[in-house]
């Protein structure tokens, strides 16, 4: 197993590689510059900014200045937050970013893995169409439609919640709900799929035999690979949310990075933009990893392999 | 006793593979609503313009945020620096070429015969029927929608078809020559998709801004994501296929590398192709709408459905069916789209195009 991972973590590195090269030369190759909008600035004070970020080298001193910066993490200063790192941008507001994911995952799993073992369970019963009705709705819907609906009705009219923001606990509510009712979805249908299959082999048969009541049968024996689907489904699901929280963090006004990383492809914040990239990158391989680990744990089958 | 078995001499008319899944296809109720829904919506964007002729940017401040179905009686009184009296009529026209006639003003009322004199000059009323009311500019909710659905359609086909194209190529090269190449052509999609696709978009359109024909550039940049899946799809059937006995044939008997990949194998991928597209196309609307959405856009003049839904969430205090009304449309499209995609794979019984 510890062999495993390390291979694993050795794989990460020519990928965060790769996807540093692409990112750096995708943004410098961009027209516009984090200069190059807004108030027209005297021309020795530009040159003195470009001096400063060290734009005056040629592309590729700079490309190799900015990948030592990033191995040795002593991130370069931003223009788009003076006096800032990326550093100090992303332990500010990932930890937003984080409890939001959570939250959202937490809705999704409490929401979906139940919904989906009745719906299996119980199938071609109104049990089975209804919740499977739902969470097709649920996966069709947009999260841009989703959030300013739920803020209209609850924030809006029934006055139950806030609008926007993230200062008091209230102010979770919506935004949670929003990310995760997508992925709840998905977890029902993933969830009733495993549990259909398992629920019809063997060894659930034999508990029913031997006189294991209905809800062991389906929740002690059978949904622990059932649930195989959506342990598998969570690495993906990750990386969704990281991209569903720049748009519900837009929605909402939350200050998590998502709203920053957008803010920073808005600005041209070069290394604003290519710090969260890779950061990303980074939390999904990790994720994945986990994600591989968590499997192995709970499949018997992939254990001795 | 003589027994004589009926045989049936005629025998039954060949069923193809494309008739057998037709069948299936029509059997499926929600596949059909899908199917009719996305033609009404097309017509609707497309043609609907020429009967509902409200335009939709003209902006009448004087009729900001009125309710749907709701009927509004205006003058439309036309800029003409020769016959109008310049202060009255100029301060009328300042707001555009429309000044909407209000009930409770006592300055300008219409009479009967629905005409309205100002300054000794007359102007004729015309009523304008705002079907789904206007937004927080006075601009026609559902004019805006037909050209958000025109804006949001066209990125959605003509993105697919890059996506096709570059997938769909990708995939029989990688597939069809193996070895090394596939390895590292593989590769490099695997490190695409460890980029979450949104970041990788919104660096496309970084790259690409400032460029004039930005609305082409987002079509290229959505559709140059989208084409991962479509590649792993191609190459996974292609391994498959290139080990049966047709290309063999072909391939003994000196048949052009070239062609046995544009005419032997590719018109064997057309079933889970035609699948993974019609499956593209709502994705694609949702992608292109979460840009606008974002602000990474085309930007204010080519408003598609996820910006009219961004201006809606601003003003839904005042005007909720401004964001009401795009959410509808777009929702119920892309719900067509998934349900015409999923009875395509059913019927032309591709294997889940997700891995």
């Amino acid at each position: 197993m510890l062999t495993f991972i390390l291979k694993r973590l050795g794989q990460a590195v020519p990928v965060l590689l790769a996807i540093y090269t692409i990112t750096f030369f995708m943004i410098r190759l961009a027209p516009g510059g984090p200069f190059s909008d807004e108030r027209k600035v005297a021309e020795h004070i530009l040159e003195r900014q470009m001096e400063y970020y060290g734009y005056n080298d040629p592309l590729i001193v700079q490309y190799g200045r900015t990948l030592l910066q990033h191995v040795k993490l002593d991130l370069p200063p931003l223009t788009s937050h003076i006096g800032l790192t990326a550093a100090d941008i992303i332990s500010e507001s990932f930890p937003v970013s984080l409890e939001l994911g959570l939250w959202a995952m937490a809705i999704a799993l409490f929401l979906g893995v139940p919904a989906g073992v009745i719906a299996a369970s119980r199938q071609n019963t109104w049990l089975d169409y209804t919740p499977m009705s739902l969470a097709m709705t649920g996966i069709c819907l947009p999260t841009f439609v989703v959030g300013p609906i739920l803020a209209l009705i609850f924030g809006i009219w029934l006055r139950w919640t806030s609008v926007a923001g993230w200062a008091s606990p209230v102010d979770r509510i919506l935004p949670s709900l929003t990310l995760g009712l997508y992925y709840a979805a998905y977890i029902a249908r993933l969830t009733r799929g495993g549990m259909l299959e398992i629920l019809s082999s063997d060894f659930v048969r034999t508990a029913r035999a031997k006189g294991a009541t209905e809800f062991r049968a389906v929740v002690i024996h059978a949904l622990r690979g059932g649930i195989l689907p959506v342990i598998s489904f969570l690495g993906p699901a990750l990386a969704g949310l990281v991209t569903g929280s720049f748009v519900v963090e837009t929605i909402f006004q939350v200050p998590g990075l998502g709203r920053h990383f957008v803010l920073a492809a808005v600005n041209r914040d070069h290394s604003l933009i290519l710090s969260t990239v890779l950061f990303y990158a980074s939390l999904i391989m990790l994720a994945n990893l986990m994600v591989d680990v968590l499997q192995v744990l709970l499949n018997p089958k992939l254990r001795y392999k | 006793m003589h027994l004589s078995p009926k045989i049936k001499t005629e025998p039954e008319a060949p069923r193809s593979l494309w008739t057998d899944s037709f069948r299936r296809l029509l059997d499926n109720r929600l596949a059909l609503f899908g199917l009719g829904f996305f033609a009404f919506i097309s017509i609707m964007c497309y043609l609907g313009p020429f009967a509902y002729r409200l335009s939709p940017d003209s902006q009448v401040l004087a009729l900001e945020s009125t309710l749907p179905f709701t009927k509004a009686q205006l003058v439309e009184v036309r800029y003409d620096s020769e016959k109008a009296t310049p202060d009255e009529v100029t301060t009328l026209v300042d707001f555009g070429e429309v000044y909407a006639l209000d009930p409770e003003a006592d300055t300008a009322a219409l009479s009967r015969d629905g005409t309205l004199t100002l300054k000794g000059i007359k102007f004729d009323a015309v009523e304008r029927f705002h079907l789904l009311g206007t937004d927080s500019k006075g601009r026609d909710i559902l004019a805006r929608i037909m050209r958000g659905g025109r804006i949001s359609l066209g990125v959605a086909f003509l993105a697919t078809l890059t996506a096709l194209l570059i997938g769909v190529n990708y995939g029989l090269v990688s597939g069809y020559f193996g070895g090394r190449l596939d390895v590292l052509m593989m590769r490099f999609v695997d490190i695409l998709y460890a980029i979450p696709f949104l970041i990788f978009v919104i660096l496309l359109m970084i790259l690409f801004d400032g460029f004039r024909y930005k609305i082409l550039l987002v079509f290229i940049a959505i559709g140059a994501v989208e084409w991962l899946t479509m590649a792993r799809i191609v190459r996974g059937q292609v391994l498959h296929l290139k080990e049966q006995e047709f290309i063999s044939a072909a391939r003994a008997t000196g048949v052009k590398t070239f062609s046995i990949l544009s005419k032997h194998l590719a018109p064997n991928l057309l079933g889970p192709v035609v699948v993974y597209s019609t499956l593209l196309i709502p994705a694609v609307m949702l992608l292109e709408s979460t840009l606008s959405f974002l602000g990474l856009g085309m930007g204010a003049n080519m408003a598609s459905w996820g910006t009219m839904i961004k201006d809606g969430q601003e003003s839904m205090r005042s005007a909720p069916w401004e964001l009401i009304a795009p959410s509808i449309f777009f929702s119920a499209t892309l719900f067509a789209m998934n349900f015409l995609g999923d009875g395509l794979r059913d019927a032309l019984d591709v294997k889940s195009a997700k891995d």
